[in-house]
């Protein structure tokens, strides 16, 4: 199950960012390893939240930063 | 009026032996106390009187005498008090205020039948003409905007220009004066201009048919360099370094300098404009644009920022240069960023890249746009929660320069208001309904010619949603917070709406002015039937509409509050006020964290760049905070968090009251 959302979360991540998803690594930084701008986050919120049929408030995830944690987040999201 | 009387011959005399001679010296006329010792060189034509030349008018640190020397004067009137020298050419039909000093100038006259610039017509937003703003020494922003938006009516628009006319008709009735106390040195020439009170003119190059007000506490500058004709600069107003206008009007509180050139532009309270360029602009209040390489043209703004390189055009078709483009208030243009008109912008968006698409995002505030390509594409609302928004909102009223008696502009600052967030309930009502009726294949959607893409639908709609509970909700609170201690009958009547208040409608941003299209349809239609007499009368009138704001206000939030949530406000129950105030706070943590986000972002490592350049990642971070000092000690955050504690405790003294009903 926690496979099944990590990868679920690369995907979208390599979709929304276009990058490619060898490049979605955990310890990937959002800003400076996948070159996201912070406007780019809100897209991404919202893919997650499609993605997972979830609501994301945006303003509990500054520091959600990493891949990792993102994966992390939304496994807690998940389990919710 | 001082009595004058002739000169005696000893008088005559004692000035011919000083080097002055007269054409006729029975048409020069003097007040007394009269010392001819304070004249030489000087050059009489016409009618000349002269007032007391008694005392002394500041040099610097020092005083020097008053006096005339060296200077041709022909048909003047000279008050008391005043210095005048070096007049290398003339000095012609003036009448002159008290303690004027004129010095090292090269010629000043006014011609029969000048108008001062007054009916000078400013083809502003419309280069091509259709929207022209004929000039008048009290014209306001707002006026300003109902004469050229508002040409649906053209009944209104001929009302308005006869005012105008009978304005322009006074103008010309009046001796071209330069008031008392004003000073002009080292001035090449000024031709037909009027000039207040207090006003400084230094090193200007040329000034023709045109109007400098001034007030001593509001002084008017003009400085070196400056080329202007057919303009009104207003009190206050500074237009200096070599600025360049033909066919302006600068507001009160403006600064206008370093080589700035505008064309047909109207500049309202406290815009900034330097080194770039504008073209049929209507530049609204605290309209700023300070850097090189800018091009505003055949635009509406308002709050609004230029960032450098800012450029626009207005010839997308053939038919010449038709175009204009409405940025709607709170606007920021980055760096570089082209929009090709016709385009209206949301209010307090922000345009980014080189936009070749024509869109109307009047209905999505708070948003940023940006080139992607031949496309702009629109994030909503993502300005809601960016640092800009907050600080720009904060600092407008504290910036206000104006210091004149009467402040014309009629001015309202708040970000959110009846106007702009019933722009957010539209833009909530769009975005929510595509959001729910766009299929998920479909990647991005097109509104009224931007792009947006699909996954920023509901979320756009939930920011909106956000923004608008918390302004409705703060409206409740501050509306019933003076008498929640008064009890519930009290409040209740509070709650209830305002008799003489406008009913439900839209609201308007004329320039500055918020009102509710209700209000203003009535005043245009008085106007229109003849039942405002005059610009004074219109003006009154407009300073109505900003006084009746808050009942206004209220009557629309009530409104709005039965429509979206199915209960009037004044038949919420105690607990269900408590519950509005919760929703309150909830709503502004929720942003506040936001921001405070967004704030964050300018102390991360990618901040950093460039910092600590000749060492390691621990130089970096200790050079980045001696410049820029810690997230956490910095003055912005730390107002957040004030008002954020403040709002806390406002709503627990609240909720305590509430209770108490």
């Amino acid at each position: 199950m926690a496979e099944e959302t990590a990868e679920r979360v690369r995907k979208v991540i390599a979709e929304v960012l276009k990058v490619p998803l060898d490049r979605v690594v955990p310890k990937a930084h959002f800003v400076r390893d996948l070159g996201m701008e912070s406007i780019r986050s809100i897209e991404l919120i919202a893919a997650l939240e499609e993605e997972f049929n979830t609501d994301i408030d945006a303003d509990k995830i500054g520091d959600v930063l990493t891949v990792e944690k993102s994966i992390a987040f939304m496994e807690k999201t998940v389990r919710k | 009026m001082p009595a004058y009387r002739p000169l005696r011959e000893q008088e005559k005399q004692q000035l011919r032996s000083q080097g002055c001679h007269a054409e006729d010296w029975s048409r020069i006329a003097v007040a007394d106390p009269f010392d001819a010792a304070r004249l030489h060189g000087v050059e009489f034509l016409g009618e000349v009187r002269i007032g007391s030349l008694a005392g002394t008018v500041p040099c610097g640190k020092l005083a020097g005498p008053c006096g005339i020397y060296d200077a041709v004067l022909a048909n003047v009137t000279i008050g008391s008090g005043c210095l005048i020298k070096q007049v290398r050419s003339r000095l012609c039909g003036y009448v002159l205020g008290d303690g004027v000093v004129i010095e090292d100038v090269g010629l000043i006259e006014s011609e029969p039948g000048t108008a001062f610039g007054c009916g000078a017509v400013v083809d502003a937003l419309n280069e091509g003409g259709g929207r022209g703003v004929p000039l008048y020494p009290e014209l306001s922003s707002n006026v300003a905007y109902i004469l050229s938006l508002h040409r649906h009516r053209p009944k209104l628009i001929q009302r308005l220009e006869n005012m105008i006319a009978a304005r322009v008709a006074r103008a010309k009735a009046e001796p071209a004066a330069i008031g008392a106390g004003a000073l002009l040195r080292g001035v090449q020439t000024i031709r037909n201009v009027m000039i207040g009170p207090g006003a400084r003119i230094e090193g200007a190059a040329l000034l023709e048919n045109g109007t400098i007000l001034s007030e001593v506490q509001a002084p008017a500058v003009v400085g070196s360099s400056v080329l202007a004709h057919d303009f009104i600069i207003a009190e206050g107003s500074s237009v200096t370094e070599g600025a360049i206008l033909a066919h302006c009007y600068v507001g009160q509180g403006c600064k206008i300098g370093k080589q700035f050139s505008a064309e047909n532009c109207l500049f309202f309270a406290n815009s900034e404009a330097f080194h770039g360029e504008a073209c049929s602009v209507f530049a609204g209040p605290y309209s700023v644009t300070h850097h090189k390489s800018t091009l505003l043209i055949a635009a509406c703004c308002s709050f609004f920022n230029a960032g450098s390189g800012t450029n626009q055009s207005n010839h997308m078709y053939k038919l010449g240069p038709l175009h204009q483009g409405i940025l709607e208030r709170g606007c920021k243009t980055g760096s570089f960023s082209y929009l090709l008109w016709p385009c209206r912008i949301g209010a307090f968006s922000v345009i980014l890249g080189k936009n070749m698409a024509n869109f109307d995002t009047g209905d999505l505030p708070f948003s940023y746009v940006e080139a992607q390509g031949s496309r702009s594409y629109l994030t909503p609302g993502y300005n809601l929660y960016t640092v800009g928004t907050v600080r720009d909102a904060a600092k407008w009223p504290g910036r206000d320069r104006r210091k004149a008696s009467a402040k014309r502009d009629l001015l309202n600052f708040s970000a959110f208001s009846p106007y702009v967030v019933g722009k957010l309930l539209r833009g909530e009502k769009l975005l929510g309904d595509l959001a729910t009726h766009t299929e998920r294949s479909v990647e991005e959607v097109n509104i009224a010619g931007v792009f947006v893409k699909r996954l920023l639908l509901k979320n756009g709609a939930k920011f909106y949603g956000i923004a608008i509970d918390a302004y409705l909700a703060d409206r409740l609170l501050a509306r019933i917070e003076p008498v929640l201690e008064r009890g519930l009958a009290e409040v209740r009547k509070r709650l209830a709406p305002e008799p003489q208040g406008a009913r439900r409608c839209n609201w308007l941003d004329i320039s500055g002015l918020l009102v509710a299209d209700e209000r203003l349809n009535g005043l245009e239609s008085d106007v229109e039937n003849g039942l405002v007499a005059d610009l004074a009368a219109l003006q009154a009138r407009l300073a109505e509409c900003h006084a009746a704001y808050a009942g206004d206000e209220w009557n629309w939030v009530a409104a709005v509050w039965e429509e979206r949530f199915g209960v009037k406000p004044q038949e919420l129950t105690p607990a269900a006020l408590a519950e509005a105030a919760d929703k309150l706070l909830a709503n502004r943590q929720r942003t506040v964290r936001m921001i405070l986000a967004d704030a964050e972002r300018e102390f991360s490592e990618a901040a950093q760049v460039g910092f600590g350049v000749d060492g390691d990642a621990e130089a970096r971070r200790a050079d980045f905070e001696a410049v820029r000092g810690t997230f956490a000690a910095n003055k912005f955050v730390a107002e957040m968090k004030a008002e954020l504690a403040a709002l806390e405790k406002r709503v627990a003294d609240f909720k305590a009251k509430a209770a108490a009903l």
